[in-house]
């Protein structure tokens, strides 16, 4: 319980679909089994490619506010938005940095490629190692349920709306099984000229 | 035992902090400020380790104010919160951590809209309506969970407040010596003339 | 509830342990009475059947000591292969705890035909296995217990321990390993958590799906997308799923092949 990982709890999904991709997170932000905000979103976006963080709460926020920075200055020297490839690669350099003294996050990634506009989503252990997915991406306190929702849920070459479904059930039905996430969620729904944000309501326990 | 709590309202935000300043089990003073003025909208109360605190505090408010002198602009609530969260995100990795707990109430004097922020010493932040630390968490949340709502006007607030610091007295253990309670509207900040002698018995 | 009887957290799953010190030193050895043989469990109740499931992997720490160890076990009946059964255990933890309370249970079940003159009812045999779990409080059976049949009105009946013998009575349990996993997904594809009537209001106000008694056939099918996702994603869980179907006519045992790797 005292592993940093699951101070704060919270829990984050990315999965891919057909020319579409989706991440979602709970909003939780508890100390161990306090909850101090119901409202606080571990999803940020750096243009259209999105970035879930999941983990020590002190982290999150600095790894969200040193990737935007970095995206920035990404954006500024090369003159073109970040792929999601580039940003995968970005944060997992940034996360071996700290090699000896890590983040405790685990972040994940979802995007379209820029070029081609094919689905990509990955995610990251707390040192940065890359795990690229071709189907979904979990992490958090609801890990082992969503691996669960998502290894029963989902199918290749999922619409929008059924993606959305998906997505959505998945992590709803994972945090109502872990005391550490949960309180509603956002989720968004990437495709070619569209993305989608929603708030979940979720259960209020 | 330290009581720190924050409420934000319509147009307005209270910070509220105990008055005792303990040394383990001893009361030192019983009229004890544990907040600081980081500019006229940006208020932060501060509990933790004895010293950390207020070498804490002082930091953060001077660098504030040097801040505004150097680009003769004010720094906004969120602008605030984000540079004292990095504060002690910065400190927190390095050989000596500040171990402190803050509440951070302003007023943005541009748009009105009141803001409270939540920091604990592992400089996790969150943007609350409302907020507390310590033992005050587990008496007042339930109670603020219950009974506020984000239009709420002063007085409507400052009953809230009541409720919660008539809680803390019928069930801490010991005497925080009362509360200080400090009020930011877009006019600045304004102590309050919080009336405390009642005494509340346990129920 | 896991913490509670967790093992040391260096232990790989063995009951002994030498800590490696220089050949002069005193040499400390530690004997842990209880060993995790992983693997997984399942049941679900339905109207007029109850389905246990259980794969038959058996581990310790890494390795895996046999591919088919049956988890899931007939109460009662006749004679040794319990022959008319009506009552299904099934048992994941420790292995050996999980087959001494079998036997306990088994027996106990049989004496009561044998004393009574009458089968035992589910509700009664549920409580008994409370009971023995519970008279062994200070040194439990390592095991979650989930226990199957058929009720005197017909209808499936599922009941559910932890180690202490705390019961109730449930439409459906996961248990073991991968119970993490699979329990959600028996929630929401089960009992319809999170489903609600569309159109029906907004946001809180949004009508829940009522969870109805599911057909067989669907039961089934579920159960075995539950262990498949599991196997996918946990080491402990695969091998063989060893499914018992009990309905009024008795009960029907299946074994299905899962991936071995």
């Amino acid at each position: 319980m005292s592993s940093p990982f699951s101070i704060n709890g919270g829990a984050a999904v990315a999965m891919v679909g057909k020319d579409c991709v989706a991440i979602a997170c709970d909003l939780r932000l508890g100390l161990q089994s306090l909850t101090v905000s119901n409202n606080y979103p571990k999803i940020f976006p750096y243009g259209d490619v999105y970035l879930g963080l999941t983990g020590l709460a002190t982290d999150i926020s600095t790894v969200s506010d040193l990737l935007r920075y970095k995206v920035n200055m990404y954006r500024l020297r090369e003159e073109r938005a970040i792929s999601p490839q580039t940003l995968a690669n970005l944060v997992s350099s940034s996360l071996y940095e700290r090699r000896f003294g890590p983040y405790f996050v685990s972040p994940v990634i979802a995007g379209l490629n820029h070029k081609d506009g094919k689905p990509f989503i990955c995610g990251f252990d707390s040192i940065g190692c890359i795990d690229f997915a071709k189907d979904f991406i979990v992490s958090g306190t609801a890990s082992d349920q969503l691996f669960g929702m998502c290894e029963g849920l989902w199918e290749p070459d999922l619409g929008p709306d059924e993606l959305f479904e998906t997505i959505s059930q998945a992590l709803l039905s994972a945090v109502d099984r872990d005391a550490l996430s949960g309180w509603g969620a956002h989720v968004y729904i990437i495709e070619k000229d569209k993305v989608t944000k929603r708030l979940l309501k979720g259960r209020q326990d | 035992m330290e009581v720190l709590l924050g409420i934000t309202g319509k147009d307005f935000t209270i910070i509220c902090a105990s008055k005792a300043a303990m040394r383990g089990a001893t009361i030192l003073k019983a009229s004890d400020d544990k907040t600081r003025n980081l500019n006229k909208h940006n208020l932060m109360a501060y509990s933790g380790e004895a010293g950390d605190t207020t070498q804490f505090a002082e930091y953060v408010q001077a660098n504030v104010q040097l801040y505004s002198m150097r680009s003769g602009t004010h720094l906004g609530p969120d602008a605030v919160a984000n540079f004292v969260r990095g504060e002690v995100a910065k400190a927190l990795r390095s050989r000596r951590p500040y171990n402190v707990n803050l509440l951070l109430g302003g007023v943005d004097p541009t748009t009105g809209k009141p803001s409270l922020y939540w920091c604990d010493y592992l400089a996790a932040l969150a943007k609350l309506p409302y907020a507390a630390h310590g033992y005050a968490q587990y008496y007042c949340l339930s109670i603020l969970d219950k009974h506020h709502h984000p239009d709420i006007e002063l007085d409507q607030g400052l009953k809230i407040l009541r409720m919660c610091t008539d809680e803390l007295k019928r069930r801490l253990p010991i005497d925080f010596k009362g509360v200080l309670v400090k009020i930011i509207t877009k006019d600045g900040i304004r102590e309050h003339d919080y009336v405390d002698d009642k005494q509340i018995l346990p129920a | 509830m896991a913490g509670m009887f967790a093992g040391p957290q260096e232990m790989m799953g063995y009951s002994f342990n030498t800590a490696p010190t220089s050949a002069s030193e005193p040499r400390q050895h530690s004997f842990y009475p209880y060993t995790d043989n992983g693997g997984s469990t399942l049941g679900i109740s339905g109207a007029d059947f109850t389905i246990m499931a259980g794969d038959t992997r058996s581990t310790s720490g890494y390795s895996i000591n046999s591919r088919h160890v049956p988890k899931l076990f007939l109460i009662g009946g006749e004679g040794p292969k319990n022959k008319g059964a009506r009552i299904v255990l099934s048992v994941v933890g420790f292995a050996a705890d999980g087959d001494a309370l079998k036997e306990k249970l088994d027996k106990e079940v049989k004496m009561y035909k044998y004393q009574h003159g009458k089968p035992m009812t589910v509700s009664a045999c549920a409580q008994r296995l409370s009971h023995i779990l519970y008279n062994k409080r200070f040194f439990p059976y390592y095991v979650h217990a989930i226990l199957g049949g058929i009720d005197e009105e017909g209808k499936g009946a599922l009941y559910s321990y932890d180690p202490v013998g705390s019961y109730e009575r449930e439409q459906c349990r996961a248990a073991g390993a991968a119970s993490s996993l699979i329990m959600p997904f028996l929630d929401n594809q089960v009992n319809f958590k999170n489903h609600h009537i569309p159109g029906s209001g907004e946001g809180h106000d949004l009508k829940p799906v009522v969870a109805t008694p599911l057909p067989k056939e669907t039961v089934i099918e579920l159960v075995r997308d539950a262990f498949t996702s599991a196997v996918e994603r946990h080491i402990e869980v695969g091998d063989g799923l060893q499914m018992m179907i009990l309905t009024k006519d008795g009960v029907e045992e299946q074994l299905l092949p899962l991936k071995k790797d």
